[in-house]
């Protein structure tokens, strides 16, 4: 093997690739299972003169790492389902003032302060609509360490080029998964730097429109006036509730994503060309459902993987091409169904839409998606 | 190497999942790939806890167990989990003393005072490095020499020498064992 292999635990990549990609900041609070991200973060931010605080609570954290991104600084931090819901104002704040964070939710299960030590993936629904108004937030969902790894890195990209919070997403499964994973060398990666406001300063308007839809950001220190407020605001970044102004900034916001759709979906299709049965799932669900496509398919059964790795938003065109030609689309999901709602609404009138899902803390495995999807088949 | 999944499984605090990462670590020096998951409870020592080590030659598409062909049972706890879980003719090794009641049946069973030899060693913690020797001289799953060199990068240097006698004694004992 060439490169430079190590043998990560899945939180312990996503500190790494987060240091990697340019990250310098982490605020936090301890939360199982995510604890070992700050914990690494801890360790590894001082290398680089980055900065790591142990914050006194989730909110407070995300404040944090808003203000450090705010100062010029690539900024992250990490929590798990009860955390979560804490950072949902801030969330909702980095949306509206536009501004570049990560936010890892590691996750268990839930409600409430739930399960802390077991796996879900009941925060589908929370991680797009879990703040409240109408906001652009971008959902990344790995499935293997190498996965964490790499799509850590382009979190952050996507966040730096947008000017939008992106939540990392995965299960407790993965992310205390250990696997090997080629690590990039920090020094040869090309990472995306944030759009900076270039010019005068003289009429600089923080919120100006442009053609992506993503406004430069005034560099602290080069004098351009720039206000941050977390009211709807105009071009200029001051409050305003002028019906015109406020249509025509949040109009701008909410297109910020589908404008640049094409850049922010990924997905992977495992076997989808001729498949009659379809599976859309995420995270440790996709590994078990990799695994139930080959015994499916060595059984005769037509049996293909749609697999989400941007999840929000969702990447619609390609999934409708990968249902194409399907009798059946299950959706295997470690909640009590919320993915399979995204998919009952894209899906066609004659495409028949089942979910399996989980919520004894326990992890689907193969054999139940092969049981379930050969129900589907007779 | 077919596909094969090996379970450490007991009480928090007792090395189970350290036991788990240097078998990681061994196997991966063999060439071999790899995952290992793990699983514990919201306490801070004590309750069921496990990590499960997956390896094969090809790429992992599911990391997690689905039959075990080896388990370390260290403790009774660790045992109702995983029982499901065992491959007909799986190679169970547990400990004498913490597990009374270890799974019978359908397996090849190894009962043996690992605790009892690890103080004997001079410290009951080496317990666990004791039974993966044991496990791992029983069933093959790799070599000594990998193992050792795994311990050296994955336990604290002063506790070295102790934990490479731990792991002699384990596969010294494979020749004084019969099945239970």
């Amino acid at each position: 093997m060439s490169g430079n292999f190590e043998h990560l635990h899945g939180n312990h990549a996503c500190a790494l690739a987060a240091v990697a990609a340019g990250c310098r900041f982490f605020a936090g609070y301890p939360i199982t299972p995510s604890s070992e991200i700050a914990e690494r973060m801890s360790k590894e931010l001082p290398k680089v003169d980055g900065t790591f605080i142990q914050m006194e609570d989730e909110m407070g954290s995300l404040a944090a790492v808003i203000g450090a991104s705010l100062g010029g600084v690539k900024a992250m931090t990490a929590t798990s389902g009860p955390g979560f819901s804490l950072k949902q104002e801030n969330l909702g704040y980095a949306s509206l003032a536009e501004v570049p964070c990560v936010i890892v939710n590691v996750s268990r299960g839930g409600p409430s302060t739930g399960m802390p030590t077991r796996p879900a993936q009941s925060d589908i629904m929370q991680s797009r609509w879990g703040s409240h108004g109408d906001h652009p937030v971008i959902v990344i969902t790995p499935d293997s360490v190498a996965e964490i790894y790499n799509e850590t890195i382009r979190a952050f990209d996507l966040s730096e080029k947008f000017r939008v919070p992106v939540v990392l997403m995965f299960d407790q499964v993965i992310g205390h998964l250990q696997e090997t994973v080629e690590v990039s060398d920090a020094r040869k990666l090309k990472t995306i730097e944030r759009k900076w406001a270039k010019g005068d300063k003289d009429g600089f308007e923080p919120y100006a429109a442009t053609k992506d839809a993503v406004p430069p950001m005034a560099r602290p220190g080069d004098g351009k006036r720039a206000h941050t407020t977390g009211l709807t605001h105009a071009e200029s970044g001051f409050p305003t509730q002028d019906t015109e102004i406020v249509a025509r900034n949040m109009n701008r916001l909410l297109s910020k994503l589908e404008i640049n759709k094409k850049e922010i979906e990924k997905y992977e299709c495992v076997e989808t060309g001729d498949a009659e049965y379809l599976i859309v799932t995420i995270g440790i669900s996709a590994r078990a459902a990799r695994r139930a496509v080959k015994t499916l398919r060595r059984k005769g059964v037509k049996a293909g993987l749609f697999r989400p790795i941007t999840l929000w938003p969702f990447p619609e065109e390609a999934f409708r091409q990968a249902a194409a030609g399907a009798k059946a689309v299950l959706v295997p999901e470690m909640n009590a169904g919320q993915l399979v709602l995204e998919i009952e609404r894209l899906g066609s009138d004659d495409c028949h839409v089942a979910g399996l899902n989980k919520i004894d803390g326990e992890p689907i495995v193969p054999a139940e998606i092969v049981a379930k999807l050969e129900e589907l088949a007779r | 190497m077919e596909l094969t999944e090996v379970r450490f499984a007991g009480s928090g605090g007792q090395g189970l999942i350290l036991c788990a990462r240097i078998l990681f670590r061994a196997l991966s020096l063999e060439g071999k790939t790899a995952a290992r998951s793990q699983g514990y409870e919201p306490t801070s020592r004590g309750g069921f806890c496990f990590s499960d080590v997956v390896a094969g030659d090809d790429e992992l598409d599911y990391p997690l167990a689905t039959a075990l062909d080896f388990l370390l049972a260290m403790d009774q706890v660790g045992v109702a989990p995983s029982r499901s879980l065992l491959k007909k003719g799986a190679l169970v090794v547990a400990d004498q003393r913490l597990t009374p009641q270890p799974p019978t049946g359908n397996v090849e069973l190894y009962r043996t005072p690992l605790t009892d030899q690890a103080i004997a060693l001079g410290n009951i913690r080496v317990a666990n490095i004791i039974g993966l020797g044991l496990m791992c001289g029983l069933g093959g799953i790799c070599g000594k020499e990998s193992l050792a060199k795994a311990i050296e990068g994955e336990t604290p240097r002063n506790f070295l020498d102790l934990n490479l006698e731990a792991l002699e004694a384990g596969f010294a004992a494979v020749g004084e064992l019969e099945a239970a």
